[in-house]
């Protein structure tokens, strides 16, 4: 499953590479395979992956500045503030990939693994996600659960 | 033995000094064990959830307007003060009182139709969100109790201290407990009016006063009232003092809870928290002191305004305003919230839900003590609203079917099908009254309510079921196991032959569900309600498709929340959040989830619900209504018409309606002329913002025309056809003839290739 993830992946990042600039030239090897070796730490390493779900952010200034705070909580290790931050982003907008990410990660720190994959999947139902969103929320989607 | 008299005088003497000294060290006990133990018992209080306004986001300006009334903000054509606001060409001009996470002022928001665009503070500063204060609805207070919301030292304005102090004690921080010159001062006014009219008393005597003596007035009170505020001030710092005084102070009297300290005389009297409060607010407070009732400004509010104007004059003569600022705040009205602002305790059904959730993590001795602040989902204008709607449908139903309807009774809850949290709950048909809580409590036979769950079933199986199935609504006799046979039949006393399943769910038919639910089997069917949360005993016999079987409304609700968030499961919740003293967070109850199903049976039993709507037992909203809300919903009446229910969808609510009586007996009413009425009346009333579905089109779903009749395919241009979508797989195959020249294929469009990586993708979670 993981190479499966890993190769779309690759096929994402080409196609909107190109979609992005034509210029690019795809044939950059190098970029191709740190992106790959990328990918790779990303579906093992939760740390690494709590850094790309972090670098997330919504475009709407008000959520910006919740997740923000969010975020300073999170770093100070106060998980329960941390949630309720979150929980106040999604009262005021409710289909934003970086909320639900967030969402899927702290539960994963909560030691909540199945609610982690569920947030997961409700993020998934949302239609205006970015590739890199989706493919994220899928990774916490197929996150060992053990 | 002869004692001579010096040594009489010095036995006497040392006597006296050992009484005087049990007797300072028996204040010294009373003032140490008071001050360093909990001073105070407070009650917690409990709070609505907060009106948000953040740039960029929809909001329903209708309902934001109806809540600043709420709240007792007053519409000015130029707001200047708090609790002001306008609303023209789109622009609200707030401003704010101002509470822990909102600083107090005036500001400007525009709104485009029903979005923010933009917020600005009155010095032009942007900002992303402005938050109204929460509404205080209530308290877990016993009966004849001294209410107060503690403040710390960082919360108390500093003007506080230089008003309180100009006006009860300017020298505090010289003194060590008494003032000689207030003593002498006092002393010969009382000399002049030949009684006890004046005291001299220090802000540390009269914490003394409060804390461990009677009011009456006497010298022997005095004088330890004087060992009392010398001890205090050995003790204890100024700062300590002062706040101590701060919190206790007795201001006012609201029903049988008496509002002591200063935190809450500002939420009792201007809705506002005390480090938001403006000098002219802060001055009518300090007036108070002199005589709480006398000077009580909902009852005396000429005499409060000559007092607030009277300490407003002493500011000036000691420089803390300039004249002009005395003159301007002299100007202001008294700027007082309506008393029912903070009444004792709104929405008593709501509290017992509260109670509920914070009984399972609270010691009851800690909710009358601790002072918690407690937030709740509550939304205050959905419940109103939900009030007003119910009692408005009650009257209407009692014009239409007779008096016999006068002690109908009710319950009714709203939840925010986003995350479950309750918003408003109706426990009686009497909203104000404590009692019997039939949303929590009437267990009731559910009727058709229950029926979706059974369809959810078989179109979980989608390889067996689709839609447009077939099922035989014919006569259907049943041998029952313990003798006897049972023949179902349906509301109209009639069978309506073979029917596809979304019309036989729509329609309601009984004998159709039962004989779907015998095919599919009891333990499919059971696990289904369990995952839709239902947790108790469900017995298996046939009439339980039908619904013979028995739930509370919250129960139901709590199931329909699974279907409205698309199969994932989460407790329902009306707590959020509790803090203590100081605002530190002391518990909260977050957002659980759990998938239990996968959306697209969901997706299909949606539509089907929301058929109840186009065509079925719940018409009434017109078809722009319908997208506009993305209505789905399903009426239920048990046996007798006893109960009459309706569950519906509308703009991210879930609002379940129940209609019965206490005692059982039968009603005119079914789920469709009772319960459907009030639920439509009320989602008209608040007129949601429109729902934007910004769901992804599930890939596994095809929509496809079918025929209403025979279930078989049909087309967009042939009669009597429906658009209906199909998990991918379990579409019909076969075209009859007649239909083939009037089905044309839709043309799919091309996938661009990133649709097709998202496909496969896709794919690969599933």
């Amino acid at each position: 499953m993981k190479k499966h993830l890993l190769l779309l992946s690759c096929i994402l990042f080409f196609t909107s590479c190109t979609s992005v600039d034509n210029r690019l030239n795809i044939e950059n090897v190098e970029e191709v395979s740190t992106f790959a070796s990328n990918i790779e730490n990303l579906l093992s390493e939760l740390e690494f992956l709590k850094l790309e779900v972090l670098k997330l952010n919504s475009s709407k200034p008000p959520i910006q500045r919740i997740l923000n705070e969010a975020d300073a909580f999170w770093i100070r290790g106060n998980l329960d503030q941390t949630n309720l931050q979150l929980e106040r982003a999604l009262r005021i907008s409710k289909n934003e990939g970086p909320i639900y990410l967030r969402l899927a990660h702290l539960r994963i720190e909560q030691g909540l693994n199945k609610e982690a994959k569920a947030f997961a999947a409700k993020g998934l139902l949302i239609n205006n996600l970015s590739n890199w969103e989706r493919l994220l929320l899928n990774v916490y989607f197929q996150h060992d659960n053990s | 033995m002869k004692i001579s008299l010096r040594h009489f005088i010095l036995f006497s003497l040392f006597l006296l000094l050992i009484i005087l000294f049990a007797f300072i060290s028996l204040i010294n006990s009373k003032v140490t064990n008071k001050l360093d133990g909990v001073l105070w018992t407070v009650p917690a209080k409990v709070y609505s959830r907060q009106m948000v306004i953040a740039e960029g986001i929809e909001i329903n300006k209708g309902m934001m307007i109806k809540e600043l009334s709420l709240h007792s903000y007053i519409k000015k054509s130029l707001p200047k003060n708090p609790g002001d606001y306008s609303f023209k060409n789109d622009s609200l001009s707030i401003f704010l009182r101002g509470h822990e996470d909102q600083e107090a002022g005036l500001f400007k928001v525009n709104f485009s139709k029903d979005k923010v665009v933009s917020i600005k503070r009155s010095d032009g500063i942007k900002l992303d969100l402005i938050q109204l204060e929460p509404l205080a609805i209530g308290g877990m207070f016993p009966s004849h109790m001294e209410d107060r919301l503690i403040v710390n030292w960082h919360q108390v304005p500093e003007s506080l201290i230089e008003i309180l102090l100009s006006v009860e004690d300017q020298t505090f921080f010289e003194h060590h407990g008494l003032s000689l010159k207030s003593i002498l001062r006092a002393f010969y006014q009382n000399v002049l009016a030949m009684d006890i009219k004046q005291g001299g008393s220090t802000v540390t005597q009269q914490l003394a006063k409060n804390l461990f003596f009677s009011s009456q007035r006497s010298l022997s009170r005095k004088l330890q009232e004087a060992i009392a505020a010398i001890l205090i001030e050995f003790h204890y710092s100024k700062e300590e003092i002062l706040l101590a005084y701060i919190n206790d102070v007795y201001l006012s009297q609201a029903g049988t809870r008496s509002i002591n300290g200063f935190g809450l005389g500002a939420e009792h009297f201007f809705g506002a928290t005390l480090k938001n409060l403006e000098i002219d607010q802060l001055s009518l407070l300090v007036g108070m002191l002199k005589g709480p009732s006398l000077y009580n400004p909902r009852r005396n509010p000429e005499r409060a305004l000559s007092r607030r104007n009277l300490i407003l004059d002493i500011l000036e003569q000691k420089s803390i305003i300039s004249s002009s600022e005395n003159l301007e705040m002299k100007e202001k009205p008294l700027g007082l919230v309506s008393p029912k602002f903070r009444s004792e305790t709104k929405y008593p059904a709501f509290h017992d839900l509260v109670r509920i959730e914070l009984n399972e993590n609270f010691k009851d001795s800690d909710l009358r003590t601790q002072g918690l602040r407690i937030f709740t989902n509550l939304d205050p204008i959905i419940q109103e609203s939900l009030a007003k709607s119910f009692k408005k449908t009650k009257i209407e139903l009692i014009k239409k079917y007779g008096k016999s309807l006068e002690d109908l009774e009710g319950a009714a809850i709203v939840v925010d099908s986003r995350n479950g949290e309750i918003r408003a709950l109706l426990g009686s048909s009497s909203p104000n009254s404590f009692g019997f809580n039939r949303a929590l409590n009437a267990v009731r036979p559910v009727g058709s309510l229950l029926k979706p769950f059974v369809y959810l079933t078989a179109l979980k199986d989608y390889k067996r079921y689709n839609l447009s199935t077939l099922l035989d609504d014919t006569r259907l006799t049943l041998n029952l196991p313990e003798g006897g046979v049972w023949e179902p039949n349906n509301f109209d006393k009639k069978f309506h032959g073979i029917v596809p399943l979304h019309q036989a769910l729509w329609d309601s038919y009984n004998i159709a569900t039962v004989r779907l639910g015998l095919d599919i089997g009891y333990e499919d069917t059971i696990k289904v309600f369990n995952s839709l949360g239902i947790e108790k005993e469900i017995p298996n016999y046939p009439s339980l498709f039908i619904g013979s079987f028995e739930m509370t409304p919250i129960e139901m609700i709590q199931a329909y929340q699974t279907i409205a968030s698309n199969g994932f499961f989460t407790p329902l919740r009306a707590v959020r959040e509790i803090r203590g003293i100081g605002n530190d967070l002391a518990f909260s109850y977050p957002y659980k989830i759990e998938q239990r199903f996968r959306p697209e049976p969901i997706y299909l039993l949606k539509f089907a619900l929301q058929q109840t709507f186009v065509r079925g037992t719940a018409r009434g909203f017109s078809k722009k209504e319908i997208k506009r809300f993305q209505n789905w919903g399903k009426t239920g009446t048990s046996n007798d018409q006893r109960d009459s229910w309706f569950v519906g969808y509308a703009g991210d609510y879930l609002v379940l309606i129940w209609l019965g009586f206490d005692d059982n007996r039968e009603s005119p009413l079914t789920g469709r002329s009772g319960s459907f009425q009030v639920w439509k009346d009320f989602i008209k009333s608040i007129n949601p913002i429109e729902f934007k579905d910004n769901r992804r089109e599930l890939a596994r779903i095809n929509n496809e025309w079918v025929d209403l009749k025979d279930g078989l395919l049909s087309g967009q241009d042939c009669k009597n056809s429906i658009s209906v979508p199909f998990i991918k797989g379990s579409e019909p195959l076969v075209t009859p003839d007649a239909r083939k020249k009037c089905r044309v294929k839709e043309k799919i469009p091309e996938n661009s290739i990133m649709d097709k990586v998202r496909k496969i993708l896709e794919d690969l979670t599933e």
